[in-house]
């Protein structure tokens, strides 16, 4: 057997994933800079602040070398708006709470303005389009403008955690943040139930079921529930799936459809 | 050291600078979470994965260099031991990585052996030229059926070492089964690409699953069926920036080609 692990990543991949956010620190001591293979890493001087992975934070911090700062969203208050938000705001009722906005993407405050998406570039010429955990979610101070209210990133269960257990002396009021990280996994856990009614619709061709939103670490617990459900519905609905299809061929042929059905061969591979 | 390392310290090529690290590193990490979500084996990603190498390889030198040095001027530099742990986790962080991500390939190639091996032959040769000749042979045996790709030159979506297992894996699954049970089967029941009664024995993945993904650019539509379909354009619900939906694997296929969707 090559590879046990079931599809989709499992919970300590996410959270070997969540190790990869960068987090501020104050370093305690003086470090040159470092060439990683994850990226370069700053000098660290102190009492000057760095930007670090998260891992390697956590190394410093374990050795007393360093203090974590904790993350922009990872305090009471922020939390408590959040929590308030997910359990008693009107437009949130089925959804979650709405997440930190990508590079390039409106304020959830300016509604209506057009996103414009901002890639780079990949040696090999591919674009590339950053996302969690390489934003810089989980820093001190977040690059989003500050009139942004406080938002939830991707990583925030397994960040959260992370930090509460290693550096719980670093954040303000450990245990009223440990109380609304779980109240609040509590309400959204109870929504990410509720929404299985919906998922009939990620069954269907070009159908799909929004999750927008939701953590990394509710998704990989979900993963297998999700998609056992909706494989099943699949399974259940796919005859009536064939029967559309047909139909759907046949108004094509009567409209003067004139494609030509290549079945020479059993599957048709895109060359990337 | 060869030639080959002297030639590669020396002409660093565009995959050498720091900014580029961080990029590889990000890419790395985004192909492995794609291939963990799929039930397909998705194309290898030869450059990326040379660059890679190629960097593992330089920092294990580094840290060998380091350690080296720490055995003769032990008080000479304080931040040594902790330097030295760093880049060892940072290095074994990656090696992880790129082990989880073949392992993972390897799973799917086994599992789908016959699959990969049909699909490689039939695109680079007729298909029907093979199921003709192997039918007149008079002493068919299970490893006749099994393609021959050592000639082939586009091997997409494996790699070429992926390739070469694929077709010696499967060569003495075949000779296993004839020596054990399907030497004693009729001669035209011996082939392990049997179509007969139009119900294929060949099982591929499964591309209809669902996937969880993040659309990345402004707007992404879901296309409805496969792109090996005749109604492969038409689409169906649009995903917009930032959003996370569960879908098809095969609807954002093409939107994950173009680095569109990323997939969780």
């Amino acid at each position: 057997m090559a590879f046990p692990l079931p599809r989709g990543v499992t919970a300590s991949e996410i959270a070997f994933l969540a190790e990869m956010e960068t987090v501020t620190i104050v370093p305690r001591q003086r470090l040159e800079g470092l060439e990683l293979l994850g990226g370069p890493v700053e000098p660290l001087v102190p009492p000057r602040r760095a930007s670090l992975p998260l891992w390697l934070a956590l190394l410093l911090k374990r050795q007393r070398r360093a203090n974590i700062i904790p993350p922009a969203w990872l305090h009471p208050e922020p939390l408590a708006l959040i929590l308030e938000v997910e359990s008693q705001h009107q437009d949130y009722k089925n959804a979650f709470s709405p997440p930190p906005p990508l590079p390039g993407q409106p304020s959830i405050l300016d509604q209506g303005a057009l996103p414009t998406a901002r890639p780079q570039y990949t040696p090999d010429g591919n674009r590339y389009y950053a996302a969690p955990p390489f934003l810089p979610q989980n820093t001190a101070q977040p690059v989003a403008s500050s009139r942004d209210p406080p938002s939830l990133p991707f990583h925030w269960v397994e960040v959260g955690n992370l930090l509460l257990e290693a550096a719980s002396d670093d954040l303000m009021d450990p245990d009223q943040i440990r109380r609304l990280l779980k109240d609040l996994r509590e309400v959204r856990m109870a929504k990410m139930r509720s929404g299985i009614d919906v998922l009939d619709a990620a069954a269907t061709g070009g159908g799909g079921v929004a999750l927008t939103g939701v953590g990394s670490m509710e998704l990989g617990e979900e993963r297998g529930f999700v998609t056992g459900v909706v494989d099943g519905l699949r399974r259940i609905g796919s005859s009536k799936e064939q029967a559309r299809r047909e139909q759907m061929a046949e108004q094509r042929a009567n409209g003067g459809y004139n494609g030509t059905q290549d079945d020479d061969e059993e599957e048709d591979y895109m060359e990337f | 050291m060869d030639i080959d390392d002297i030639l590669a310290s020396v002409d660093h090529g565009p995959g050498a600078s720091r900014e580029s690290a961080a990029l590889d590193h990000q890419l790395l990490t985004r192909f492995w979470v794609s291939e963990r979500a799929v039930t397909e084996v998705l194309p290898w990603p030869a450059p990326l994965m040379e660059r890679i190498m190629d960097r593992v390889r330089k920092q294990i030198e580094t840290i060998e260099d380091l350690a080296a040095s720490s055995d003769i001027l032990t008080t000479d530099n304080p931040n040594l031991n902790l330097r030295l742990s760093i880049l060892q986790t940072d290095l074994a962080r990656t090696q992880y990585i790129v082990r989880s991500l073949l392992r993972a390939r390897l799973a799917k190639i086994t599992k789908y052996s016959m699959h990969y091996l049909v699909h490689l032959a039939s695109r680079n040769k007729n298909p029907s030229e093979t199921q003709s000749t192997a039918s007149q042979n008079p002493n068919q045996q299970p490893a006749d059926s099994v393609p021959d790709i050592s000639s082939l030159t586009d091997l997409s979506p494996l790699s070429e070492s992926e390739a070469s297992f694929l077709h010696a894996h499967q060569t003495l699954l075949a000779g296993h089964y004839a020596s054990s049970f399907m030497g004693a089967f009729p001669r035209q029941l011996r082939r392990l690409d049997d179509n007969a009664g139009g119900t294929s024995m060949i099982q591929g993945p499964d591309l209809k699953e669902v996937v969880f993904v993040r659309c990345l650019g402004a707007e992404v539509p879901v296309v409805v069926g496969g792109e090996d379909e005749e109604d492969g354009d038409e689409t169906g619900v649009m995903m917009r920036m930032g959003d996370v939906w569960v879908v098809r694997w095969e609807g954002v296929k093409a939107a994950w080609g173009k680095g569109e969707v990323e997939l969780l």
